[in-house]
């Protein structure tokens, strides 16, 4: 074998390890259930996806947050999308900008009527970058002209 | 006005900028000079409108001007000085100028610095560029314009002013940094794509872009460390990278920049890989605007936005308009690009710049495939899959580990070919530091990534240690110098060299710096003034809460102990929770903002979050993580930027000569 092919070998070889690997973990189930998540829903989710861990988007109701007394981190909320909603249970800290109206994704279990989230996060996709901010509105103060 | 004039000087940039292709078009066909000095005129003369229009945007910005929507949604009267100005890169059609403004500050320099040089390149290079600046034209004077008038039809007393999150200083680095570094590549890539049209195989080309090209990546590189940092000290998630769509659009141009950077050298060494160098930087060159439009566009929060924004469609469209044409032309091209010259061995310093390249573009692509597996999943399954951080350390680590060996093997392989003597030299001692760390890690009971990542740092690091004491031990024989000036002069001399050997320790570092992560502990909990939890080897202890009304927010600070398990005290930390707007009637307009606090040392981040407050029974709520390693991040950062540094600075002229 002369020198090019042999390194044509190797690199492509390099690359056909790369290929099975890019495979094997997109597709290995163990860590998969972890790392790649649907996003469903709300309709799928309670006549499809009861107790598998799935990804929800929403809204959160206007007025439908309610903390627990006992424990500041415990809160319940109806998620919103459109006309259906569901009831979502979550217990750890909450991102600064949760708050009523606010559409967030939680990722979770749906058991027995609820939704019991162990992420949520606040919708925002380029954090960084200043659109954090409801733009359809100006919150000024407004003068008669 | 003024603002009139900000949004005509964009208009006449545009009419510039057409004008530029048109004279330096006839240039090219008649080979009047004259044609192209008038063409380089009209470019600097296009540029610098843009520049003018984008401080006009700044002065707005400044002054408060609310007539302007941009200036209206961005800012407020309140809004402190230095946040007005970074507004400019807030929203869309503002930074959407500022990219047109870095590019056209670039192009200024390019065609000052070379209107001597490469006279048969630069037409064409001023030609690339101002494609460029054309789309970015297009963009600010048709599609997103920021002097667009506000859109009410009462006057608009005070803006909605800069989200608390973004007013932090880094935050005011961190932006334009990666800006200047995205837009940079458009400068090799005009080159490459010149040298091309001109069949110009030589590597004189190469000379002029390559510190272009450090610089550039360097930019980009602190960019992306910058945003690290701040998601670390201000998000409050207690980690710094989450392979978040918007961080992989940053690192996915670097990784194949940091390939350019180092496969160029065996360009101007050797003259070999010019086909792959040119394949690398036109990919670099897309993935900068392939990130600028996955940043911008909104895509990939929701991949339904991809037609209701009119940017979308349009940045497609240029990165497949450039992917197609650039790739063309190198296949058209191809044969004057071949070199004769062969790798000839494996243990080469070409061959592991070869294999340190395949798998820098390898892990881009990895990145790349789970950046864009939700859009594919979608496209074609119709569900909807999102693909999070687990899945990404995943594919990344083994490749992560490669590289990191790579980094350590690559600079000590001989170029052509290494002696098994030469290998045995150079590699023993080092494999021996390994092998001792796996055992100590062992002897901890810490396997896994964590070893792995751990003792293939003590290898490269040593490899690195050994290359400096033999050119210092050799310099101090020859020279009679002491140890220091030896190292001073050893880099002096050599500055790619060894500021590169200087990068890779950074690098080294920060690898340490990621294994920490193997060994996070966190956890949260309600406490009571006075009472106690533990976390890890910690006892935190809640000392006293206190509540403080500043000027534009309200704060609750807690106060915090930190005792070791044994009950040694530690320090105290001081998160706070803070609600801006807290004066406004409607408690959704309020904002609650968590201030950390972080205990760091070299061995551990104690880090704080003050979650939730309830003033009544006195009760605060907090998250707390032990962090091992953390600082290595940042401190290896140091050092792969202060490497870079070194490798770049102008060895002056005549210098050269002398040795």
């Amino acid at each position: 074998m002369n020198s090019k092919n042999k390194f044509i070998f190797a690199v492509s070889g390099v690359i056909l390890v790369f290929v099975i690997w890019v495979y094997w973990v997109s597709t290995s189930p163990s860590e998969g259930a972890k790392s790649m998540v649907t996003f469903v829903t709300i309709d799928n989710l309670i006549d499809d996806y009861e107790n598998e861990r799935v990804r929800l988007g929403g809204r959160i109701q206007d007025g439908s947050i309610q903390i627990s007394k006992s424990n500041l981190l415990d809160v319940h909320f109806m998620l919103d999308q459109g006309d259906e909603s569901v009831k979502v249970h979550y217990s750890k800290t909450r991102p600064d900008l949760f708050k009523n109206g606010v559409e967030v994704i939680v990722e979770g279990v749906y058991t027995g009527g609820i939704f019991k989230a162990d992420m949520l996060q606040t919708k925002c996709a380029s954090r960084y970058e200043g659109d954090l901010r409801d733009e359809s509105e100006y919150s000024m103060e407004e003068v008669e002209i | 006005m003024i603002p009139v004039a900000g949004a005509v000087s964009l208009n006449l940039s545009l009419a510039f900028a057409i004008l530029t292709l048109f004279a330096i078009g006839f240039y090219i066909r008649y080979n009047d000079f004259r044609l192209f000095l008038t063409g380089q005129r009209l470019s600097l003369a296009s540029s610098g409108l843009s520049v003018i229009s984008t401080i006009i945007l700044t002065n707005e910005l400044i002054l408060g001007n609310f007539d302007l929507d941009y200036v209206a949604h961005y800012t407020s009267n309140e809004t402190p000085l230095l946040y007005k100005i970074t507004a400019l890169w807030a929203g869309q059609s503002g930074s959407m100028l500022f990219w047109l403004a870095i590019l056209s500050i670039y192009a200024i320099i390019v065609v000052l610095q070379n209107r001597k040089e490469h006279h048969l390149l630069m037409p064409w290079v001023i030609i690339v560029i101002t494609i460029v600046q054309l789309f970015f034209l297009g963009m600010t004077n048709f599609v997103t314009n920021p002097f667009e008038p506000t859109n009410a039809d009462f006057i608009v007393m005070n803006g909605n002013g800069l989200n608390p999150l973004l007013q932090n200083p880094t935050m005011a680095i961190h932006p334009p940094m990666l800006y200047l570094g995205y837009v940079g590549f458009t400068i090799p890539f005009a080159f490459a794509i010149a040298a091309l049209i001109k069949k110009d195989a030589s590597s004189l080309w190469i000379k002029t872009i390559r510190r272009w090209t450090l610089v550039t990546w360097l930019f980009l590189g602190i960019g992306i460390i910058l945003g690290g940092w701040w998601a670390y000290l201000e998000l409050g998630w207690g980690g710094y990278w989450a392979w978040d769509p918007v961080e992989n659009a940053s690192f996915m141009p670097w990784l194949t920049g940091t390939a350019f950077v180092h496969s160029i050298i065996i360009q101007e060494k050797k003259n070999m890989l010019k086909i792959w160098n040119m394949i690398l930087i036109i990919l670099t060159f897309t993935l900068c605007i392939f990130g600028t439009f996955l940043t911008r566009s909104g895509v990939m929060s929701s991949v339904h936005s991809f037609t209701a924004s009119g940017l979308g469609p349009l940045f497609f469209g240029f990165v497949i308009l450039i992917l197609i044409v650039s790739y063309s032309l190198l296949y058209v091209r191809r044969k004057h690009f071949q070199t004769e010259k062969q790798l000839e061995s494996f243990t080469s310093r070409e061959s592991g710049f070869l294999f340190n390249n395949v798998v820098f573009v390898v892990m881009c692509f990895a990145v790349f495939w789970g950046t864009i597996f939700p859009v594919i999943s979608e496209a074609v399954r119709g569900t909807k899959i999102t693909v999070g951080a687990p899945f990404f350390n995943q594919i990344n680590i083994p490749i992560g580990l490669i590289l990191l060996f790579l980094t350590g093997v690559g600079p000590l392989l001989a170029w052509r070919n290494t002696s098994k003597e030469s290998l045995i030299k150079n590699f023993t001692f080092p494999l021996i530091v390994a092998f001792i760390i796996v055992g100590l890690l062992l002897a901890l009971d810490i396997t896994g990534n964590a070893m792995m990542t751990l003792s293939l740092s003590g290898f490269v690091f040593t490899t690195i240690v050994i290359e400096f004491w033999r050119g210092i031990r050799a310099r101090t024989r020859k020279f009679d110098e002491s140890i220091i000036s030896a190292f001073i002069k050893l880099i002096q001399k050599n500055r790619s060299r060894y500021g590169g050997y200087i990068s890779h320790l950074g690098i080294v570092l920060m690898f340490v710096g990621f294994s920490g992560h193997a060994f996070d502990i966190e956890d949260e909990w309600g406490l009571q003034i006075g009472a106690k939890e533990t976390v890890g080897n910690y006892e935190i202890e809640l000392d006293a809460l206190s509540e403080e009304e500043r000027p534009n927010h309200y704060a609750y600070i807690a106060n915090l102990n930190i005792y070791t398990s044994g009950g040694e005290f530690v320090t105290d930390l001081h998160p706070e929770k803070r609600i801006y707007f807290h004066r406004d009637p409607n408690p959704d307009k309020r904002q609650p903002h968590s201030e950390l606090d972080i205990y760091s040392t070299i061995v551990r981040d104690i880090y704080s979050i003050f979650t939730g407050v309830d003033p009544k029974n006195q009760v605060g709520y907090f998250k707390i993580m032990i962090n091992p390693l953390v600082q290595w991040v940042w401190i290896g950062s140091y050092f792969l930027i202060i490497g870079t540094v070194i490798a770049m600075w102008p060895v002056k002229r005549g210098k050269n000569e002398l040795e």
